[in-house]
């Protein structure tokens, strides 16, 4: 009896640590959207508290200001068409390259996912200069494509490896039965592959949405092309006294993340849980 | 016979068709850049003149006279990674080790940990600033604890510990669910063994749980090692370098060289140190990490 008294003592007290942890732990956030509402008076004054009255002057004045809606708008069109690459033609590579075992597709393979070992600050001095040349630069679907570049390497990776998973006769029935390679890719193949493109989507749309120096180097110079994460960098730059301005900016370019995480806790953990044993 | 051949054939095309979008794409956005990094390493070039000039090892040499920033920017950046994977693993460890407990608000509080690490690193490193900069000094009116009275990013050496824990902070949640996905893979059976053969708690944890967590630690290390590496965001936002250069990142140090010196050439022979130096770096943890898991 002591000892199931204990147990539960110990119980009681990891938990009470545990929420106490978790909530100072997440406090700064808090802090972020919190300070949005106070007037800047107020958040020089007292910094950690809760607004007094609750004013939404900032918001409103930071979405007209940097034109949040076409910033959101801009970051869909990037993370997008990024996407569509990097999942199209990764998995199609994947699919050859996991069931034509030649001494080609090795080649193939060896050459597709090697470059994961280069960081990106190693070429992205040339790169801009590279990017230039092709007219690719300076233009959001111009960044979308090289992402398709970018983001390849990992997702052939991941998608070859949960391809040998995938019996071989599924699809040499698919074959008999009169389908063409394309086809049976497309039809059979692919839906197949679901889990492992729920991987892939979840770990690159965090990285293509919060990514911060190739879109510096890409799309910074308009106002027009830039990207949440930009137009908050140079707005808080910009803002560095004005606070109330610097933390609305802040608390509008996490928030979209933040609903989407709420919303989507079980697929992007186990997304990027999978992504990392994977990878 | 025949039909064999043109089947082979077929199949040949489609090898090559298949996957050459993935094959160009590669190319043109990693090893061209690559190629030309290496060109660009041995030449003198500040980006407005026509052509490169060419220096063959000048660049190295610089650098390695200590001309430039940069070997101090690898220093700094060897001790962040150092600091970076200590207190992310042994953090995340022990928060995955409370939260695989069941109770009702489990998954919420996993959630809570998880937040930082979705949030733009940029945005993580100007809240942190302005903690360090009014948050800090409210709490000090507050409570009059004095270490929240310490210029945490204006004293060089506070400065390194202020940007360690800020990338911890922001990446923590990340190595938690790693470990969780660990510990939760450990059959219950074999715990229940241990319980049953009388082991403590701090026992069954060193004993049993910890080298069956040996794949998600070698994950986990491996995944803060590069990522601790290749720190920039978070560091510009919250002391763009500084004070002084006491927490310059080689990732900035090669951003400054090329485009704020307009120092190309030199830029670019930072980034091919710099990418040797990552592959060392990785590749022998990775060899040391998996022998060890061997011996287990």
């Amino acid at each position: 009896m002591g000892m199931k008294r204990k147990q539960l003592v110990a119980r009681v007290v990891m938990i009470v640590i545990l929420t106490l942890l978790a909530l100072v732990y997440i406090y700064p956030v808090f802090l972020m959207f919190m300070n949005s509402f106070k007037p800047f008076g107020e958040i020089v004054l007292d910094p950690i508290a809760f607004p007094k009255a609750p004013t939404f002057e900032n918001i409103t004045y930071v979405i007209d200001k940097i034109k949040y809606g076409k910033l959101f708008m801009n970051n869909m069109l990037i993370t997008v068409i990024g996407l569509a690459g990097i999942v199209a033609f990764s998995s199609i590579a994947a699919y050859i390259l996991d069931r034509r075992r030649t001494r080609y597709t090795a080649f193939i393979h060896a050459f597709i996912i090697t470059p994961m070992l280069i960081p990106f600050q190693t070429i992205m001095i040339t790169l801009l200069k590279a990017m230039n040349v092709l007219h690719l630069d300076q233009s959001r679907v111009g960044l979308g494509i090289q992402y398709w570049g970018f983001g390849i390497p990992m997702a052939t990776f991941i998608i070859y490896n949960f391809m040998k998973t995938i019996p071989k006769e599924i699809d040499e029935s698919a074959h008999i039965d009169g389908a063409s390679t394309l086809k049976t890719f497309t039809a059979v193949i692919f839906p197949l592959l679901k889990s492992v493109i729920v991987t892939v989507v979840v770990l690159d749309v965090m990285w293509i949405w919060n990514d911060f120096l190739l879109p510096l180097l890409m799309v910074n110079s308009s106002n027009e092309t830039k990207t949440l994460v930009l137009a908050s960098y140079t707005f808080v730059g910009q803002m560095n006294t004005k606070w109330q301005y610097a933390m609305a900016s802040m608390s509008l370019t996490v928030l979209p993340s933040i609903i989407v995480f709420i919303l989507l806790q079980k697929y992007i953990v186990e997304g990027v849980v999978a992504g990392a044993v994977k990878g | 016979m025949d039909k064999n051949s043109k089947w082979k054939k077929k199949e040949r095309l489609e090898n090559f068709l298949y996957t050459l979008p993935a094959v160009i794409l590669v190319a043109v956005m990693m090893y061209i850049p690559f190629v030309m990094s290496g060109y660009y390493s041995l030449t003198q070039w500040n980006g407005i003149a026509k052509e490169p000039v060419f220096i063959g090892a000048g660049n190295f040499a610089a650098i390695f006279t200590g001309k430039s920033n940069f070997l101090n920017s690898l220093w700094f950046t060897v001790r962040y990674t150092i600091g970076f994977v200590i207190f992310s693993n042994i953090l995340a460890l022990a928060l995955a080790v409370c939260l695989t407990r069941k109770f009702r608000l489990a998954n919420v509080y996993r959630g809570m940990f998880f937040i930082p690490y979705i949030m733009s690193m940029t945005i993580v490193g100007f809240i942190w600033k302005f903690i360090f900069t009014q948050g800090f000094a409210k709490l000090f009116e507050a409570t009059g604890w004095e270490s929240l009275n310490l210029s945490w990013l204006g004293d060089p050496g506070l400065a390194f510990y202020s940007v360690v824990a800020v990338g911890v902070w922001q990446g923590l949640g990340f190595y938690i669910v790693l470990y969780i996905a660990g510990l939760q893979a450990i059959p219950g059976d074999v715990l229940e063994a241990a319980v049953v053969d009388g082991a403590t708690g701090p026992q069954r944890f060193f004993k049993v749980v910890l080298p069956l967590l040996g794949p998600s630690m070698t994950t986990c290390i491996f995944m803060s090692l590069t990522n601790g590496l290749k720190v920039f965001d978070i560091i510009l936002a919250l002391t763009k370098g500084g004070p002084g250069t006491a927490t310059y990142s080689t990732t900035m140090q090669i951003y400054q060289e090329a485009f704020t010196n307009n120092n190309y050439g030199l830029g670019s022979a930072q980034a091919i140190i710099y990418f040797v130096v990552v592959l060392v770096i990785t590749q022998l943890v990775l060899k040391a990490m998996s022998r060890r898991e061997v011996d287990l």
